[in-house]
């Protein structure tokens, strides 16, 4: 601590520091606010009754019971929504999902009518009180089937409008298609003709849950005057536009304010419970609170299931000449952000790899189980799973090493990526080559003996940050010289408001724990795009950097303007003193930042410049296989990542062990377990993520590079090691026990199966 | 979760009064951590709720007894897991507690809450049906005995009476014999166990004399394996008897399949984990 209070009493040099959390302190006593816990005066709190089925048009709801137990105010089902919001759909991609189920219901778990009550225990007790009647329809759950189903989840597609590449989709009829990207560069067929070898393989992850430690919560509290919403929210300004939209009202008659964030990993994106509360709120006329259970997390917001068939032509050299990619999102009912991440990870479906013919088709498909969005990794989890499974697999076919046949196809920095963008700051060779050596690649390695077995495996990836997206900061530099930063990136755990206040010290030479960073408030905190895809040190540290600058300069001026000489060390308070006579006045700085970017045009999806930046990453696994259960042990995992300079090496290490972390659990044994479209574990008993036993030893290293456009060299890190983990231990399992694993998670059950079918002994189906 | 009533007896009687045989709705409540979480999932609605914190403190103690352990029913695990008379006495259960479930549950969860639970993941109930335990089981009609072998009927299920409740289990000390218990997961490794294996032999690597072999979890109730046991008892331990005894016990169980695995592969799970409990035993546990 001793080292600390130094540190904090330093000036200059801000960026680079090991800056303790700014927030830290309140967390772990407890004082930390988070909306989950937050109460109002007077408020009322609202549980909701669920769909038991997964397709079905409503015949009718039985609200009477409901209505009968002391102490229930409210019992509301659409109807009662459409007379305070007539047209109640909402969402980013698609106004396809309604506040309550109108008509139809679509997924298992889906709110059908919401019980307010000032007591939730007797608003929960209500609620399981109602009942209802469906006509069945027939469902459908595969992200393949819903490609050429005749059973379509929405009747009519709904874009939203915010998207120009969704705008061809208005009014489509009789398809669950609710994005379909496409890239075209070369002739692939052509290639695939000529080539020497043609590989192809299918791979699947499995659905699950980002489970942040805070459930989702909201508390309305609207007047005819305006609305204020609290909310556990990665993207303030979103909810914000999106509720005003609802209403029909301008933004500056709605307030959002969004406290610490118990993490959101993605979940907590754009508008989830908001629009409910509103419309609650609207009815009650009093504050309403909605807060979900563990359980009730299951059917709000999933990961993406994904089935992505990957075809490689290679030349008799090793070279890959041609690469098909068929990408199937499962989207479930809602499109939420699916159709985002259907094209803007689609884009990077051939891997880091340099290939001259590329065909990729990215499907985002509607289906009737809990809608899914975006974690952490926007879907380049999945596609990493696959590319790079894929590419294990010819290498092994070809009786070539996995890491000599990468680095002949390795895309290098300076090189087009398959969208015609050159890749710069990318350091796919670093990245690599430090891995091999973490690896000690080239030593003979000890598959071991007996019913132990050992491998190794690694995988290398490639992310484009989702570009254009904005990001706008104000720094305040009151009468007495100090310091707040208003920036409307959510901090859910992952640090930046404490990132966002070191590069305010850095520009205005002042200490980082000197500088207050506002709770997001959008009466107060300037737009942005959202707390997404690791955008925020970059997009809103730009903004940042540059709200700090210009406030820089303001201050030069009223130096120069009250007769300091340049360079000065007046304090500036005394400058504030001089110009208006006491301590009084501000100075405002303003920044904005959208990157430069060129959309792909379409048809062939080819852009010159389609990201603000890439990231890199590796990964690879050390393992042991039990053959006689099928138990993996990850004896060592390896994270090697390119992440420009490091703003807090401390929280950038904590970014990796967590990313790293989470995606084990993903990897070796998380699953929602689906019947019938019931989720049949939703509960944390049944559903486990891992725990400190399961982590294994890790070692997290950044290559030595810098962001030539970043701020400060900097870029973002939230999501970069998650992209590896699976394939490195699925090709780690392979070289132990020489078995292929094509679906997650591969949990110690698939895996025996595996060994068993290779040995001609297939275990029964019982 | 639904309110409910909530009462607090101070003595085992009057607990047991406040008991109904015929209402399922009233339920005595032990640390709470399983009834809980089946509160939380709407799967149980208890209208009352009786509490068991408060009855006489000799029910939360330990004794070392001449033969062994009595142990009171509302003695938390981690009291169990601390205790150095338990560690003398049965050190498996020791060593079980360890990994079982985490923490946060053993520093509530009961010993009696463990056994009437009738739930067959739990870890404690294999272990202390091989240790031969035995419990007083306390009702409207005074006390009786029950050995921990006989508790369960079947899926959370129990030979109990609902006016009935546990009041001390008694383990006989392990003196010489040898034991071992492995919790195999196939999730986290702190989920539920996908099985549960416990073994207390007599006898050595040259011959066993008496085995109590039990498996849970992978199983509707925690069952005693007596054909693995019958096979393991005789001769020469060696790879081929072990085999033997793996096999016995693969096929004598009766399995469940659900979220931790299928029947095809617990049964596989369980031919390797008895064989490696027996050696584990055998060879002392760490």
């Amino acid at each position: 601590m001793a080292t600390t209070t130094q540190d904090a009493a330093k000036v200059g040099a801000q960026v680079g520091r090991s800056v303790q959390r700014l927030e830290s302190r309140e967390k772990v006593t407890g004082r930390a606010e988070y909306t989950h816990t937050m109460r109002l005066p007077n408020m009322l709190h609202a549980k909701m009754f669920r769909s038991t089925v997964a397709h079905g048009r409503i015949k009718s709801i039985d609200t009477s019971a409901a209505k009968k137990v002391p102490g229930v105010l409210h019992v509301i089902t659409i109807d009662d929504v459409m007379k305070v919001i007539p047209n109640p759909y909402y969402g980013p991609a698609f106004h396809d999902q309604p506040i309550l189920a109108h008509e139809k219901v679509r997924f298992v778990g889906e709110p059908v009518a919401v019980v307010l009550a000032a007591d939730p225990h007797v608003a929960e007790e209500a609620a399981q009180l109602i009942t209802a009647e469906y006509e069945e329809l027939p469902p459908v759950f595969d992200e393949v089937d819903a490609l050429t189903s005749k059973v379509y989840v929405h009747d009519e597609l709904k874009p939203a409008g915010t998207f120009a590449d969704l705008k061809h989709l208005k009014d489509a009829k009789n398809t669950n298609m609710a994005l379909d990207y496409r890239l075209r560069k070369g002739d692939v067929d052509k290639a695939f003709a000529g080539a020497a070898h043609v590989f192809e393989h299918e791979f699947k992850t499995q659905k699950v849950l980002h489970l942040s430690f805070e459930p989702h919560a909201t508390i309305a509290d609207y007047r005819d005057t305006g609305v204020t919403l609290y909310t556990a929210s990665q993207g303030p300004s979103f909810v914000r536009t999106e509720i005003a939209r609802l209403l029909g009202w301008p933004e500056n008659k709605v307030r959002i304010k969004v406290p610490f964030l118990g993490s959101g990993y993605g979940s907590k994106l754009y508008i989830k419970l908001e629009a409910l509360a509103l419309a609650l709120s609207m009815i009650a006329r009093r504050p309403v609170k909605v807060a979900l259970t563990f359980e009730e997390m299951f059917y709000q917001i999933t990961k993406h299931p994904c089935t992505f068939r990957i075809k490689s032509g290679l030349d008799k050299d090793g070279r890959i000449v041609a690469r098909k990619c068929e990408v199937f999102w499962n989207g479930g009912a809602y499109a939420d952000i699916g159709p985002r991440v259907t094209q803007k990870s689609g884009l990077t479906a051939t891997g880091p790899y340099e290939i001259d013919n590329v065909s990729i088709d990215s499907y985002a498909l509607y289906t009737n189980v809990t809608p899914a969005g975006a974690l952490r990794g926007f879907g380049v989890p999945q596609l990493v799973w696959a590319y790079e499974g894929h590419t294990d697999m010819i290498a092994r076919a070809l009786k070539m090493d996995p890491v000599a046949f990468r680095r002949k196809n390795l895309l290098r920095e300076g090189r087009p990526h398959a969208t015609g963008t050159i890749l710069k700051d990318a350091a796919t060779e670093k990245v690599l080559d430090k891995l091999v050596e973490r690896m000690n690649w080239s030593q003979p390695f000890d598959n071991g003996s007996g019913t132990v077995k050992r491998g190794r495996g690694l995988g290398i990836a490639i992310k484009a940050v989702i570009t254009p997206t904005t990001s706008v900061a104000i720094v305040n530099v009151s009468g007495d010289g100090s310091v707040t930063l208003y920036c409307g990136t959510s901090d859910m755990g992952q640090g930046s408001d404490t990132a966002m206040a070191q590069m305010v010290g850095e520009v205005l030479n002042i200490p980082t724990e000197s500088v207050r960073v506002t709770p997001r408030d959008t009466d107060v905190t300037p737009y942005d795009m959202g707390t997404l895809g690791s955008r925020s040190l970059f997009h809103m540290g730009h903004a940042v950097q540059r709200a700090a600058e210009h406030a820089r300069d303001q201050l030069k001026a009223l130096a120069r303007e009250v007769g300091e000489p340049e360079n000065s060390n007046t304090p500036i308070r005394e400058l504030f003193v001089k110009r208006y006579g006491m301590q009084a006045g501000n100075v405002i700085g303003t920044g904005v930042f959208k990157p430069d970017y060129v959309p792909p045009a379409p048809g062939t999806g080819l852009s010159d410049n389609v990201t603000a930046f890439w990231m890199i990453s590796g990964a690879g696994a050390e393992v042991e296989v039990d053959t006689e259960t099928g138990h993996v042990k990850v004896t060592r995992l390896v994270n090697v990542l390119d992440i420009g300079k490091a703003i807090n090496p401390q929280v950038v290490e904590s970014q990796i062990s967590g990313a790293a972390s989470m995606q084990i659990g993903f990897t070796m044994f998380e699953k929602m377990h689906l019947d019938g479209g019931q989720v049949t574990n939703a509960s944390l008993a049944d559903y486990k993520i891992p725990g400190f036993h399961d982590i294994p030893p890790m070692e997290n290293i950044t290559v030595d590079t810098y962001q030539s456009n970043g701020p400060f060299g900097a870029k973002g890190v939230g999501e970069v090691a998650t992209f590896c983990v699976s394939p490195a231990i699925a090709n780690a399992i392979d070289d132990a026990v020489g078995v292929r694993l094509m679906e997650l998670p591969l949990n110690p059950e698939t895996v025996f199966r595996a060994i068993r079918a290779k040995a001609g002994q297939p275990l029964g189906d019982e | 979760m639904t309110p409910f009533e909530l009462a607090e007896p101070t003595s085992l009687k009057e607990a047991i009064k406040l008991l109904d045989p015929d209402d399922p709705t009233i339920r005595p409540v032990g640390g709470g951590t399983a009834l809980m979480l089946m509160m939380k999932a709407g799967v149980f609605k208890p209208v009352k709720l009786i509490s068991l914190r408060r009855i006489e403190n000799s029910y939360s103690t330990i004794a070392a007894t001449g033969d062994g352990l009595r142990i009171g029913a509302m003695t938390t695990l981690a009291a169990l897991e601390r205790s150095a008379d338990v560690k003398k006495a049965a050190p498996l259960i020791t060593r079980t507690l360890k990994t079982l479930s985490n923490i946060r549950v053993r520093n509530v969860a009961t010993v009696g809450g463990a056994l009437a639970h009738g739930d067959p993941h739990m870890d404690l109930p294999p272990v202390l049906m091989a240790l031969g335990a035995t419990l007083t089981v306390m009702g409207p009609k005074g006390e009786r005995k029950l050995a921990v072998e006989d508790l369960f009927a079947g899926y959370y299920e129990t030979v109990l009476d609902k006016d009935e409740l546990i009041a001390e289990a008694h383990v006989p000390a392990h003196g010489t014999k040898k034991a071992a218990y492995m919790k195999v997961t196939t999730g986290s490794a702190d989920d539920w166990p996908a099985l549960g294996v416990a073994v207390v032999l007599e006898g050595d690597a040259g011959g066993i004399k008496s085995a109590r072999i039990v498996a849970s979890a992978a199983t509707d109730k925690a069952t005693r394996l007596k054909s693995a046991e019958a096979a393991l008892i005789g001769g020469k331990v060696d790879d081929t008897l072990l085999a033997k005894v793996g096999d016995a016990a693969a096929d004598e169980a009766e399995y469940i399949a659900d979220v931790r695995g299928s029947i095809s592969y617990k049964r596989e799970l369980m031919r390797v984990y008895v064989r490696r409990a027996v050696r584990a035993a055998l060879e002392g546990a760490k």
